[in-house]
């Protein structure tokens, strides 16, 4: 009976140790790359991270868009010149006609379902990226005060 | 009415902001859900909010999701809806399969069927379409949640996957992988990214799911029991920033896709068309397009797209697209709301 119970146990705790190496997938360091992101600054900033999560499939990476698609976000004047919109547009979602570099955008981006402090986070990421230049930082409490 | 291409539209449903997903109950009412949580029951006209939900995990592309009854609906009175959840471990969610019926404007006996783990933050690729096959299977699609090299080729773990559970929501005693070591039972088919269309062939009774690729790649596939459809590994997508997605590991074995789309559409919604009322379009597939605002018909000769042809231009992102009983073809698209596909003259 006791060795029984010890080829069981020894059994189980192989089968849990395979399971680990399961979840580890196929590229075993990616995974952890993954819950890092946010600890390396020089890599994945908190507002990059978002931006990778949420915006890129349109945006793309550069902020460079879709033409006639997805407007710019890299040396965007609607960004530049419309601060709040900007914000509310991430909070809010944005529909309907709009002009970004002198090119007509008609298209709807819904609310991303992100908390106050992402979006801060992604609005100083893109504001700070591909030639865009903050004059001053958005923080979480400007971001709470817009309203719908 | 509007005219857009050689195709009109009639606005039947207003003011939808994602109709993500809609079945016709017997009395010709549509029930519709609204991805940020609310499910619309409209009737003569009338919009009514069911109330009951379970709680939506409303994050990116995630909230209430497919809504379909169950194929003897309603002899059987289940309703089956997908959506993102954020039930049991961890911070975020993940996508949920629930069955529930419908007692006047609220929810009952709820039970969910299935919870992909592990929870997870990301805002991307939750699937999460629903269809029944002849058989009365129930299948459901779940994505990757943007961890491409964890999850799809993995069977011990959730996501990049389709899945077939019984309409109660048991394992099938045929499903492919039972004997794995440590897969997930209810994964039917695996190695795919963000399947949000899926549609049940009319004549050969097999499955067609579509799926958004990377940059460029969507497909189209076929449904084969334990099917491996490639995803990292074999993709004719790039990644966003242009550069190539090179795995190693790709095999014989995995399914290439019966049609790609370079550049992405963007698809969303599917089905084939039945329907006497649409000649030019019968026996062939509707497809929404989100990034190019349109819904395409695909002309399909046996398994392959022969032609495809824009309808409805510019009418905005196109989401969900069904034929309802009266024979109609009734579409869901972004910021609008449910659009009845006029037939030709």
């Amino acid at each position: 009976m006791k060795i029984k119970i010890s080829i069981a146990v020894l059994f189980l705790f192989c089968s849990c140790k395979n399971q680990d190496k399961q979840a580890e997938g196929l590229f075993s360091p990616a995974e952890k790359e993954v819950e890092q992101i946010s600890s390396s600054p020089e890599n994945f900033s908190p507002g990059k991270k978002v931006y990778t999560n949420f915006c890129v499939q349109c945006h793309l990476p550069n902020g460079e868009g879709i033409p006639n698609i997805y407007p710019p976000l890299a040396n965007s004047d609607w960004l530049t010149e419309k601060r709040k919109e900007s914000i509310h547009a991430v909070k809010y979602g944005l529909r309907g006609e709009i002009q970004v570099n002198g090119k007509t955008y008609n298209n709807i981006m819904l609310p991303l379902g992100l908390s106050d402090q992402e979006i801060a986070d992604v609005m100083n990421y893109v504001m700070n990226s591909w030639g865009n230049t903050q004059q001053k930082p958005v923080t979480v409490e400007e971001v709470s005060a817009i309203d719908e | 009415m509007e005219e857009m291409g050689s195709y009109t539209y009639e606005l039947v449903v207003p003011d939808i902001e994602v109709p993500w997903g809609m079945a016709f109950l017997p009395d010709g009412s549509l029930l519709i859900t609204e991805r940020v949580g609310k499910l619309i029951h409209f009737r003569q006209g009338k919009k009514t909010e069911i109330k009951n939900l379970p709680e939506i995990y409303v994050r990116g592309q995630g909230g209430l999701l497919d809504i379909q009854l169950h194929p003897n609906y309603p002899e059987n009175p289940w309703i089956y809806l997908s959506y993102a959840s954020s039930e049991g471990e961890g911070k975020g969610g993940h996508t949920a399969i629930m069955r529930a019926q419908l007692d006047g404007d609220h929810l009952v006996q709820k039970e969910v069927l299935y919870k992909a783990t592990p929870n997870t933050t990301a805002g991307q690729h939750f699937g999460s379409r629903i269809v029944f096959d002849e058989e009365g299977y129930l299948y459901f699609t779940i994505g990757e949640r943007g961890e491409r090299e964890v999850n799809p080729q993995n069977l011990a773990r959730d996501g990049g996957k389709t899945y077939r559970l019984t309409a109660d929501g048991n394992i099938p005693k045929d499903n492919p992988f039972l004997q794995g070591e440590n897969a997930l039972k209810a994964i039917y088919a695996y190695g795919q990214r963000n399947q949000q269309g899926m549609a049940v062939h009319p004549e050969t009774g097999k499955i067609w799911i579509h799926e958004h690729g990377p940059m460029g790649g969507d497909e189209i596939n076929i449904l084969q029991k334990g099917g491996n459809y490639g995803w990292p590994l074999v993709t004719k997508g790039q990644n966003y920033n242009g550069t190539q997605i090179d795995y190693p590991g790709a095999t014989p074995e995995m399914i290439s896709a019966i049609h790609y789309w370079t550049p992405s559409i963007a698809p969303s919604g599917m089905v084939f068309v039945t329907s006497a009322k649409y000649p030019h379009l019968k026996g062939n597939l509707l497809v929404g397009s989100l990034k190019f605002q349109y819904l395409e018909h695909d002309v399909l000769e046996g398994e392959k797209v022969i032609k495809r042809e824009k309808l409805l231009e510019g009418i905005g992102r196109v989401r969900s697209v069904v034929q309802g009983p009266d024979g109609f073809i009734y579409v869901g698209v972004e910021g609008l709301g449910i659009v009845k596909l006029i037939p030709q003259q």
